[in-house]
């Protein structure tokens, strides 16, 4: 009886707990959404108006037949969805041969892939621009979703490498011992039935793709090819005052595409994360 | 499918599939081209520098003392040091406590639980400029401004979060910590989920009370993936500086200029580069 009253006691103190923790993380995203949906006189007065009066959609119309915002997110969607592809393309043989070789310095270069991903490029942004600019790639969709593709490998390429190792080998030598080469059992049994890692990979570098700010803002100087991360923040500065349910719609635009993606495939996301983390 | 023979494909197949290098052959020209030939350059060019003329080794190193010395620098660090340390704790402590508090759910089926780590690791995935600028609107002392708002309405004395030079680190802590907490959740929550059950019942038996469990076998159990994570996220935050600079701006004054924004600024403002700083105005 005593130990059911402080396991009572405890689901108490857990839901309190969890309520604070909800509030402190939905809190500002909807405090956004209520900016958003807000009329001009409305935004002066704060939260007494949390559930707006006069609700309202004219700010996410504004934002989007603005000159400049719908190319933003073009150009945001266009260089995250390219550079996930490029991921898989150039992650998935290397998480393979991690999986299925067994080679000298194996994990030396998979420790060195994890400590290349801590050299920020904020750390060589001057040499980053100087060598894009002797390539001739400032300025290119192509040389900004080269680098972002260059830094999402790395985690990649772990993460894939743990969806290949589930599969098992002898699948692999049953193929290979009926004459399959390693091409083709790569193609045609590894591939298959790794989609869900692969799916997860994909939104992980597609999210983290439409986030990023500093590539682009230090590769891209052409309003016209800017992606949303940077639309956002010049948008920002366009704005004052008097104009913060626009700023808020604009936000709440940039912010959703990534949320959406990621519930879709939640799930799949975590159990790629968390199976990788648990092995180290 | 391919049988052994003396076609190319086969003869290509034989020779070259069979060894990890053509298999590793993308990552290597992809990352060596677009972004390790820039990082091998700088070491380079640092060697060059130092070696070819005697003289500017000391010119480095008065440089470095002239840097070390320099006002600003102090500043910076110390402000870095609250916005990484802040970051630290308050996202290891937090994403433990629901980690923790998540499991506990699951396992007595509470409301909820799915609830809460889906809203958490939504603040996760919103870029950082977005990040700085949600903040912003809940930090800021206009009208608009979503906290000071709420405090007015129940008569408490509003908080100059952005403007007060000692208060606004730690606004930008919180906003760090608010989109940071769910990575540090799903960290410790694997970690939780891979200690032996068995350590757990051998205690019940004992007679341990949930705090000896926590701190004698949780905490322990847990102290590779904390000090993992712990230099993950020192990773993370020392170069954040994306959701700062949309938050404050690294203002008021130089408050919340932590070093990765200062390094930002000094490149875009003294290189000029990508037409940064005329691409902003």
């Amino acid at each position: 009886m005593n130990s059911r009253a402080i396991s009572r006691l405890g689901d108490v103190f857990s839901y309190v707990f969890m309520m604070m923790m909800f509030v402190f993380f939905a809190g500002p995203l909807f405090w956004l959404l209520s900016l958003a949906l807000r009329t001009k006189r409305e935004i002066y007065l704060g939260v007494s108006r949390l559930i707006p009066k006069y609700p309202t959609i004219d700010n996410f119309i504004s934002v989007l037949t603005n000159n400049f915002f719908p190319t933003y997110l073009w150009n945001g969607l266009l260089l995250a969805v390219l550079s996930g592809v490029g991921v898989l393309i150039v992650a998935l043989p290397a998480a393979y041969a991690f999986s299925r070789f067994n080679f000298r310095g194996k994990s030396a270069w998979m420790m060195g892939l994890l400590a290349f991903q801590m050299i920020s490029p904020l750390v060589i942004m001057v040499p980053l621009y100087r060598y894009f600019s002797w390539l001739g790639l400032l300025d290119t969709h192509f040389g900004a979703i080269m680098v972002y593709i260059a830094l999402g490998v790395p985690l990649a390429a772990w993460l894939l490498k743990g969806t290949v190792d589930s599969i098992p080998r002898s699948l692999d030598e049953a193929a290979m011992i009926d004459g399959c080469s390693r091409f083709a059992v790569f193609w045609r049994i590894v591939l298959p039935l790794s989609g869900p890692g692969v799916a997860s990979v994909f939104i992980i570098t597609v999210i983290a793709g439409w986030s990023q700010f500093l590539v682009p803002f230090l590769l891209l100087t052409k309003t016209k090819l800017m992606p949303i991360g940077v639309g956002i923040f010049q948008f920002q500065g366009m704005q004052n005052d008097s104009s913060m349910q626009l700023l808020a719609a604009a936000c709440l635009i940039s912010v959703v595409p990534a949320i959406i993606a990621f519930l879709l495939l939640q799930r799949m996301i975590l159990g790629a994360m968390t199976a990788g983390a648990v092995k180290g | 499918m391919d049988v052994p023979g003396n076609g190319f494909r086969a003869r290509f197949n034989r020779r070259y599939a069979g060894a990890p290098l053509p298999w590793m052959l993308p990552v290597i020209v992809v990352i060596g081209l677009f972004y390790l030939y820039p990082v091998f350059d700088v070491i380079r060019l640092s060697f060059t520098d130092a070696t070819l003329i005697g003289n500017e080794h000391t010119y480095t190193f008065a440089s470095i003392i002239h840097a070390f010395g320099s006002p600003d620098l102090a500043g910076i660090l110390l402000t870095t040091l609250i916005f990484v340390g802040g970051s630290i704790v308050g996202q290891q402590l937090l994403g433990l406590m629901i980690a923790l508090i998540v499991i506990r759910g699951e396992k007595r089926r509470l409301f909820g639980t799915t609830i809460l780590r889906t809203t958490a690791l939504v603040a996760w995935v919103v870029p950082g400029i977005a990040g700085g600028i949600v903040w912003q609107m809940l930090f800021s002392e206009a009208p608009f401004g979503g906290l000071n708002s709420l405090l007015r309405m129940i008569h408490l004395h509003p908080v100059e979060w952005l403007s007060d030079p000692n208060i606004a680190p730690w606004s930008v802590v919180i906003s760090n910590v608010w989109r940071g907490t769910a990575f540090s959740m799903v960290v410790m929550y694997a970690g939780l989920k891979s200690i032996d059950p068995t350590l757990y019942e051998a205690a019940e038996v004992d007679g341990a009370s949930a705090t000896q469990r926590l701190r004698f076998i949780t905490l322990p159990q847990l102290r590779t993936v904390i000090l993992v994570n712990m230099i993950l996220i020192t990773i993370q935050t020392m170069n954040t500086f994306d959701s700062i600079i949309s938050l404050t701006g690294g203002g008021p004054g130089r408050a919340t200029e932590v070093i990765s924004l200062y390094t930002f600024n000094i490149v875009f403002r003294n290189y000029d580069l990508s037409g940064g700083v005329s691409s902003r105005c």
